[in-house]
Parts: structure tokens; sequence; C-alpha cells
């Protein structure tokens, strides 16, 4: 008896088995490979873009980032300066942000804190359905409807502030075109493009703060809203920066809808009314059509350029969620 | 046990695409031009013999992308070419010149289209690409002036000088004297506004053109001439870039005081007025089928070897002075599907002589070639090779 | 009552209608606020169907483009396009996303969990562009043409983070009870993983993958220099004539994914920076179109939560 068993056991299909624990082994194995995979692309990213940029970075050196809004980036003289355009993203999302901001964190509390109900699941959905219309639908939008309408109104009225002491910078500098093309436009459709970003994190990370804290500072009789701004959001600040700051991501990579309201120059003053280009929509308009190699190459240098500003953004931003993730369940159970 | 299963086949389908995609990259000839099972039996025979075993309807796609100024007539003979020959598919994307050019020396396409010549470099990167000019077309300054009647009051008249000062940023605005002085009869309408000026803002063969046309229309232009330069009047704010000819001529159309410069088919098709120009003879020219055709007569012999010529600043009487050839590159010697260099070849020479695809092309707004210009592409086109036997249509 | 005690009171009172009011201001502010960002929603979607209702017919759907100005012609091809480009998407991100799933949902502290974790969140932070450029240089260079298969594999990185973490998620959320049966039963651990974790998470699974495909639908920036665009794409033709043809079903499929190809977020930007009026006003029907197709994915998948967290509460 015990001999058969044995024989049975080392069929070569048991053996496999025991080798492979099995199926275990190459399991393992599989998901391992597959884990690798993914980091392996992100590595593959940055390479591909850092060597195929090794002769700008030779050539052009740090006169590429050199901050001057009046660069010069002409393919017909191989001369690139990028500053106008990293200057562009940086202004629009900047804009984007601090309209974004306040809006966003207010729907966070009214969804999180005060919403009945019945109605936070569909406002809920809602406002996530904004980050699904796709950018090109926003930029349609913009383009047809939004500019005209709110844009234009509101950069004439700006325009008219710059006579005003205190607003005498360039920013302000009119006129804005008839058609809204311009920063400011960007800005705008990327406020919208971002609150939905900003406020899921930001209610995540209220319904995250644990009830005692909201109970103690009822119990001590302060109203509902300082309860909100003088407990909850200090609480949950560095899950909230972490928030904006993928909101600020987000802005920074958008590509499609900025494209199609930005007005595309390489304009020199940095008024917010006036044509722009972001390192994407330059990318957007140029990459294909880049024909010298040094235009190629500078024009990755930008990508690369982007994907690092939004890499150490996201890095940032995650280290702050996962502090407030880390920190609240041990004070919730304490 | 069904879902784990059904995981099972999302792998081995994906494995099986994976597979499908790279194979076919690795022998196009077999698999993407004909059926696998004939391809033996068309490449041994001569590749100009008249292929024995028909093939397939729409097994052949043809891939070029480039100018966006041909791509109305690139549309229509993609629309009409299958019903000549139904084993050829034409997809032919409006990316623009420079990517036209790009595409072709990387050797993404099979042909590209270009308003653009080849300079040195490309010709150098490309190896053996020839260019066949096939259309030509007038670029326009088309503008935005609300005050004018586009009915009753004469056309706005510009002259170069005062066109590249106004790219310039000398001239800003519409009540400059310079401009009043070139049109006396509405001089009391021209508003004291800005004037706004439109580019192109992907690179462009018609930028190409129009800088090539400013260089030589003053001394006074200095920021040089290509596919994609640097604005001067950006820097001041009044510039504003639109993407290919349909996005500069949305810009001027939804813009009050603009300027900018599209094809002259682009204008017509959406009524936008556009101005007429002093020319070197010192006329004062309308852009037209007929005066472009003067301006590529004037120029009849000043082609390249390469076949590309440059006619802006014509100096006949009655000539256009921003006009261009459009062209579409091939690869002369170096293509290797020889099905497709036949197609191809024969696709070239079905645009430039059948007078169905002239029709078409002349009803969008083109210049088609005059004979002169005609016999010499065609001398050119009977060159082709493929895989050193000659290709013929 | 001590004289501060009643200062306190005095100073009380007063503060308190104080802060009754800005309580009660700055709660419906949060209110209005949330209204305000529901306004170009709504905005954008009845813009969207007053002005692509219209343009919906018949030969919308079932022709391709014609040229400028002939009239008439449909949007065909990017309708195929989207399709066969998201079914590429998911083809290439699925497996391998799933299997990273299950490598991050059971090792998360290993330093390659760890650096799993760090290039999800790095990928799903990278402008869809710079995928573009990637894949440019990847697949489209060295293939030495535009295709439908490098627009699939820009899409699927895209998806790639999505996938990983809403899988990672539902995997962990399978009870540990019905693991730990399964492995006391005697079954290996990647049994267990697939017919019993994999199951169990499969509805949840199934949702972010319907959240990935919306987003990756609606995505134009990284199909620029990947898919292109091609408005002659017509997935009937090619396969009638494949079969005419003999062709086997490999070589079919070869030739629909290794040309480019179109979809219609691009067909969209193309159409809508043209000035032909019927060209825009087609425009306003892809976005139509468009918008249907990702906010019904999109909806479909939410319901599936919710009905599925009913279910498990009830």
């Amino acid at each position: 008896m015990k001999n058969i068993s044995i024989s049975k056991r080392n069929t070569w299909q048991e053996r496999l088995n025991r080798f492979t624990r099995h199926g275990d082994i190459p399991w393992s194995l599989l998901i391992g490979a597959m884990a690798i995979l993914t980091l392996v692309v992100v590595i593959a990213i940055a390479w591909m873009l850092w060597t195929q940029s090794a002769d700008a970075r030779a050539k052009i050196g740090w006169d590429f980032f050199r901050p001057t809004l009046d660069a010069t980036w002409n393919p017909a003289k191989d001369i690139y300066q990028a500053w106008p355009f990293i200057y562009g993203t940086l202004i629009t999302s900047l804009v984007a942000i601090v309209l974004a901001v306040p809006i966003s964190l207010g729907i966070a509390v009214f969804l999180a804190e005060l919403c009945p109900e019945r109605l936070r699941l569909p406002l809920n959905w809602m406002i996530e359905m904004l980050a699904a219309i796709p950018s090109v639908v926003y930029g349609l939008w913009g383009i047809f409807v939004f500019l005209p309408a709110v844009v234009t109104p509101v950069g004439e009225f700006l325009s008219h502030l710059s006579v005003l002491p205190g607003f005498t910078g360039t920013l302000f500098t009119g006129p804005i075109s008839e058609d809204g093309t311009s920063r400011l436009a960007a800005g705008l459709i990327l406020t919208i493009m971002v609150i939905p970003t900003i406020t899921a994190i930001s209610r995540d990370v209220l319904l995250a703060i644990p009830n005692s804290q909201r109970e103690a500072a009822m119990g001590l009789g302060s109203t509902r809203w300082e309860m909100i701004w003088q407990v909850l959001l200090p609480y949950g600040l560095s899950g909230i920066l972490g928030a904006v700051i993928l909101g600020l991501g987000r802005a920074l990579g958008e590509t499609m809808a900025v494209t199609m309201v930005m007005g595309n120059a390489n304009e020199a003053t940095g008024s917010l009314l006036k044509a722009g280009y972001t390192m994407a929509s330059l990318l957007a308009l140029q990459f294909k059509e880049a024909v010298t190699p040094l235009h190629t190459e500078a024009m990755i240098e930008l990508g690369f350029t982007l994907f690092a500003i939004t890499l150490i953004l996201n890095l940032f931003a995650r280290f702050l969620v996962w502090q407030v993730a880390r920190r609240t369940p041990q004070e919730a159970r304490a | 046990m069904s879902k784990f299963f059904r995981s099972f086949v999302f792998v081995a389908v994906a494995f099986s695409f994976l597979l499908a995609a790279c194979g076919t990259s690795a022998v196009p000839t077999a698999t993407e031009a004909m059926p696998a099972t004939q391809a033996p039996a068309a490449t041994s025979a001569p590749a100009s013999a008249a292929t024995p075993t028909p093939l397939a309807p729409g097994s052949v796609t043809l891939t070029g992308t480039g100018s966006t100024f041909q791509f109305p007539a690139e549309q229509a003979y993609a629309e009409f070419f299958p019903g000549v020959d139904p084993a050829v598919v034409i997809n032919y994307t409006g990316t623009g010149s420079g990517a036209g050019k790009k595409a072709i020396i990387d050797g993404t396409v099979d042909f590209a289209g270009s308003d653009a010549v080849l300079n040195p470099d490309e010709i150098t990167a490309g190896k053996d690409l020839q260019i066949y000019p096939f259309l030509a077309g007038a670029t326009v300054i088309a503008y935005n002036l609300p005050s004018l009647d586009p009915k009753n009051d004469p056309k706005l008249i510009l002259d170069g000088k005062t066109l590249a000062d106004i790219y310039m940023g000398k001239i800003t605005k519409w009540n400059d004297p310079a401009i009043a002085a070139l049109n006396p009869k509405i001089a009391s309408k021209l508003p004291a506004q800005p004037i706004f000026t439109v580019h192109r803002a992907d690179g462009s063969g018609t930028t190409e053109i129009f800088t090539n046309a400013l260089t030589a229309f003053s001394s006074d232009w200095t920021a040089g001439h290509g596919t994609v330069i640097d604005w001067p009047t950006d820097k001041a704010g009044t510039g504003k870039g639109g993407n290919g000819n349909p996005g500069v001529t949305a810009e001027i159309a939804k813009n009050q005081y603009s300027l900018g410069y599209v094809e002259y088919a682009y204008a017509v098709q959406n009524n936008l007025p556009f101005a007429q120009m002093v020319n070197k003879a010192g006329n004062v020219v309308t852009a037209s089928p007929d005066s472009t055709k003067a301006a590529m007569t004037d120029f009849a012999n000043a082609f390249t070897p390469q076949l590309t010529a440059v006619i802006v600043d014509a100096p006949g009487a009655n000539s256009w002075p921003i006009a261009g050839y459009t062209y579409i590159i091939i690869h002369q010697t170096s293509m290797t599907d020889c099905v497709k260099a036949q197609k191809l070849v024969e696709y070239i020479h079905w645009i430039l002589t059948n007078p169905a695809a002239v029709k078409y092309a002349t009803d969008l707004g083109f210049i088609p070639l005059p004979n002169a210009v005609q016999q010499k592409v065609l001398d050119t086109l009977g060159k082709v090779t493929c895989s050193g036997q000659p290709v013929h249509w | 009552m001590t004289r501060f005690q009643q200062l306190i009171a005095v100073n009380e009172a007063r503060r308190s209608r104080r802060r009754r009011v800005v309580n009660a201001a700055m709660l419906s502010l949060t209110g209005l606020l949330t209204l305000m960002a529901l306004v170009p929603l709504f905005w954008i979607i009845g813009y969207v169907i007053y002005r692509g209702a219209p343009v919906l017919n018949v030969n919308f759907f079932t022709q391709l483009a014609r040229p400028v100005g002939m009239h008439g012609g449909g949007v065909l091809f990017a309708i195929e396009g989207t399709v066969v480009l998201a079914v590429l998407a998911c083809l290439f991100a699925i497996p391998p996303g799933v299997l990273a799933a299950f490598y991050a949902a059971r090792n998360p502290n290993t330093p390659l969990g760890i650096a799993l974790r760090f290039s999800t969140d790095v990928l799903a932070g990278v402008p869809s562009i710079v995928m573009g450029l990637f894949i440019y240089g990847l697949v489209v260079v060295p293939m030495k043409h535009f295709s439908g298969f490098a627009g699939g594999l820009a899409l699927s990185i895209l998806m790639l983070p999505t996938i990983i973490r809403t899988t990672e998620e539902m995997l962990k959320l399978v009870p540990h009870t019905l693991r730990e049966g399964s492995l006391g039963l005697g079954a290996p651990e990647w049994k267990t993983n697939l017919s019993v974790a994999f199951p169990a998470a499969f509805d949840g699974i199934i949702t972010g993958f319907l959240l990935a495909i919306a987003r990756a639908t609606g995505e134009t920036a990284p199909l620029l220099f990947t898919a292109l665009g091609n408005e002659r794409f017509d997935i009937g033709a090619i396969i009638q004539g494949g079969i005419q043809a003999h062709q086997s079903l490999f070589s079919i499929i070869g030739r629909i994914v290794n040309q480019p190809i179109d979809s219609l977020p691009l067909t969209l930007w193309t159409y809508a920076m043209q000035p032909y009026q019927e060209r825009i006003d087609q425009s306003w029907g892809v976005a139509l179109v468009l918008m249907i197709l990702v906010l019904l994915i999109e909806i479909a998948a939410r319901l599936w939560i919710e009905a599925r967290k009913r279910a498990l509460q009830g």
C-alpha cells in the first residue's frame, strides 16, 4: 500500500506540482513580473525623455529655462528658450488653484458635513461627472460658449482695473481679444476641471476625521461653522493640501482644453488677458511639426520638465495624504 | 470558475493582438498589402506589369499626412480614387507641412503633403526623397473690419512693405497713414483700433510661403522665414496663433479688427473678405486662379532639380505676389513594398492628369499645374523605382 | 455672579449673535458653491444636447466622412476607432494591471510592493500628453508608422494606475475568512486568488475597469502622436476585403490595429478647429455621442457600486 501511494506521488505531474508548490511559484513570479513591469514603465518614460533630450540639454543648457518672458522660440533660427511656456503653465494653473480651492473646499464641507443624506449621493455623482467630461468637450464648449459669454466680459472688466492703483502690474494689461482666447480663459476652464479632483479628496479627508473631534468641538459650544473652520479644516490640513497639489498636478498637465482656448502666441507681457502657450499646448501643436532635430529634442526636454514637475508634486501630495491616512485611525482608536 | 476562465481568455486574446501587431510590422509586404497566399506570385512578377491577380478591395492603404492646405483636395481624392481602383484606400490626415516632412523622413507614412520645400538637412536625412508639385494656391490676407461694408466698399489694399510692417509690429493701428495712403477711398472708415495679427500656431508651409514673401517684400522683415517662426507681434501681445488654416480663419472670423494669412480656398469658402495687393509691377491685383497662374508662369523655368520653386513676389503685371506650390513627397527609390509603390505612383499620376481629379481640386479653389510644369513632374514620376525595378502607372 | 462673569456673559451674548450670523452665512455659502459648481455641468450637457441633437441621424452613425464642401457624411470611422482603441487599451492594461494588483494586495510592504505603489501614483499623475511622447518614441518611430496599436498602448498606460488601484482595494475588501477557507481546504494560493478572491471582488473590479475605460475614451492628447487619426477607417471594408482575399482572422486583426485610427475626441478636436459650419455642427454631434458614451459608462459603473454596497449592507 505504502509503495503504491509513493509511486503515485512520483508521477511527473506530482513532481511538477511539488516543485512549483502547486503552481504558487509561477504565480508569484507572474504577479511579481507584472508589478515590476509597472515600475519599468515609469522608469522607461523618464529614461526615454531624458536620453532623447540629451542633445538639447548639451546645446541649449540652462538658457532653456532662463526666466525671461521676452524669450525666443524660433525653429527657423534654432533658438529655444522655454520660459514663456513654463510661465504659461504655471500662471494658468495658479489661477485655477486660487479660484478652485475655496470653491472646492466649500463643496467638500457641504458634502461631508451639511448635505442632507438624500442629496449626498446624487451631488457627489454630479461633481464627479465634471471630471468625466472629456477635455475636448470642455474646449469646444469653451471656445463657442464660455469664452464669449464669460471670459470676454470678465477680461474687459479686469483690463479696466489696471488703471487703479495696486493693479498697475502687467497681469491685467488689456485689451482682451474679442473671442476671449487668453491665459485667463485657460485658467477659468482649468478651474472647472480641477474642482472635482480637489473636492473628492478633501471630502474624503473630512469624512475620515473621527467623530470625537466634532463632538468635542460642539461640546465646547462652538457653532457648526466654527467646528468646521477651527477644528476640522486644521485637522485635515495636510490632507487637503495634498488634494490641492493633486489638483495642481491635473491643471499642469491638462492639454486639449487649454490648447483650444489659450490663443497660442509667444507673448511677452505675461498678462492674463493675452494669448499664450502652456508647455502641454506647445507640445500638442508643435511636436508633430518639429523638423530640425534640435526642435524635437527641445520639445522632449519640455516634456521631461512637465514630467518632472508633476512627478515631484504628486509625490509630495501622496506623502501628505498618506500622513493623514496614517495618523487618523490611530487617533480615532485612542 | 467561468469568471476565472474569462480572465484567461483576456490574456490569450491580448497576446494574440500583440503578436498580430508585431507580425504585420515585421513583414508588411506579405500581410498588409496583399493576401499572404498570393504574395509570392505577385512579387516574382515584375512590378511594372499589370498585377495578375486583382487585389482585394481596400487591401492597400496609402497613408499620407501633412499640409492642411491640400487636405480638402486629398479628401476629395480619397473619396473618389477608390472608384477608380477599389483596392486602394487613401488615408490622408491634415497635420501641417512640418509634420508631413517629419513623418516621411521618419518613414511613418507612405507619402507626405507639404507646402514647404525640403531644406538641405532634410534632404540628407530623408536620403531619396522626391518632391512632386501637383497644385498651387494663393495665400491671401483675410481681415475682419466691421466698419467696412463688404458689398459696397472697395476691398482693402495692402502692399508688401506695409504688410511686413504690420507683422513686425511697426504699424499697429488700422488708421496708420501708410494704410490710409493705399486706401484713399475708404481712408475715413479705417478705425483707430489696434491691429490683431493672426498666424499659424502649428508648423506650416503656408507660414513658409508667407514669410518667404515678407522676406522678399521688405528688408525690414527680420524675423526670418520657415514653417514656424517667432512672431514679433506676439511679443507685443497683439499676435495670436490658430491651429491650421481653419484655426486661423476661425480666429479672424471671431475677432474684430484682426488680420491674418490664409489660403485662398479657405477664405473663399468662408466668405471672408481678403485684401488686394500691390504687386512687384506696381499693379493692384486680386487673388484668383488667373493671377496665381500668372505667377506660376512667371517662374515656370525656376524649378530646382528637386522640382521645387519659390513663386513669391512674381514680376508679371497681373501676378499675385504671395503664392506657392503644394507638394506630395515620396521616397523615390527606397520603397520596398512594390504593390504600395505601384499604387502610389498610379495615385499621383491620377491626380496630376485625370480631368475629373483636376476638376475636384479646381472646384475647391486650387490652381492646377500649367502644362509645361506638369510634363516636368510626370518625367520625374516615371523614374520611381521599387527594389531596383521601375514602377509605371 | 462676579463682575468678571457678567462681562463674559455680555460679551458672549453680543458675540454669539455674530457667531450665529457667520455660521448661517458660511454654511449657506457652501451650499451655494455646490450649486455654482453644478452650473457648468448642466450648461455643458444642455448646450451639447442643444447643438448636437439636431445633427444626429442615421447617416451620422453609419457613414464615413465626406470631403469638405460635400454635404452629409458621418463619423462611423471615429466610433469604430474609439471602440477598437478601448478594446486594445483594455487588453493591454487589464491583465498586467490585475496581476500587479494581486501582488500589491499580497505584499504591500515589501520593497517591490512599495515601489509598485510609488509607480502607480506617479503614472496616475503623468500628464497624458507625455504618455503620447513616450509611446511615439517607443512604438511609432521603431514601427515607422502611426497605428491603433500605438494609440491603444498609450491609453493603456493611462488606464493602468486606475485598474491597479481599484483592483487592489477591492481585493483587500474580500473577507479573510473566505481566503483562509479556501487555503485551509488545500487550494493553492493562485487558485484561491483566481477562483475565490477574484470572483468575490469581481463587481468592484469591473467598476474600476469601467471608470478607467470612461476616462480613456475621452482622452485626446495621448492619441495625437500615436493614433494620428484616419477619416477613411472602415472595419467593415477591411473585414470584407479580408474575407474576399481569404485572409486569416489573424491578418485581418493585424490590418485593423496596424493602421492609423481615429477616435471621437480626436475627430472632435479636428472638426472644432475647422471654419466650415457643417464640420462645426458635426463636432457638436461628436461631442454629444462622446458625452453619452462616457457618462453612460460612468453612471453604469457608479450604479453598480451602489447596488453592490446596498446588497452588502442589506
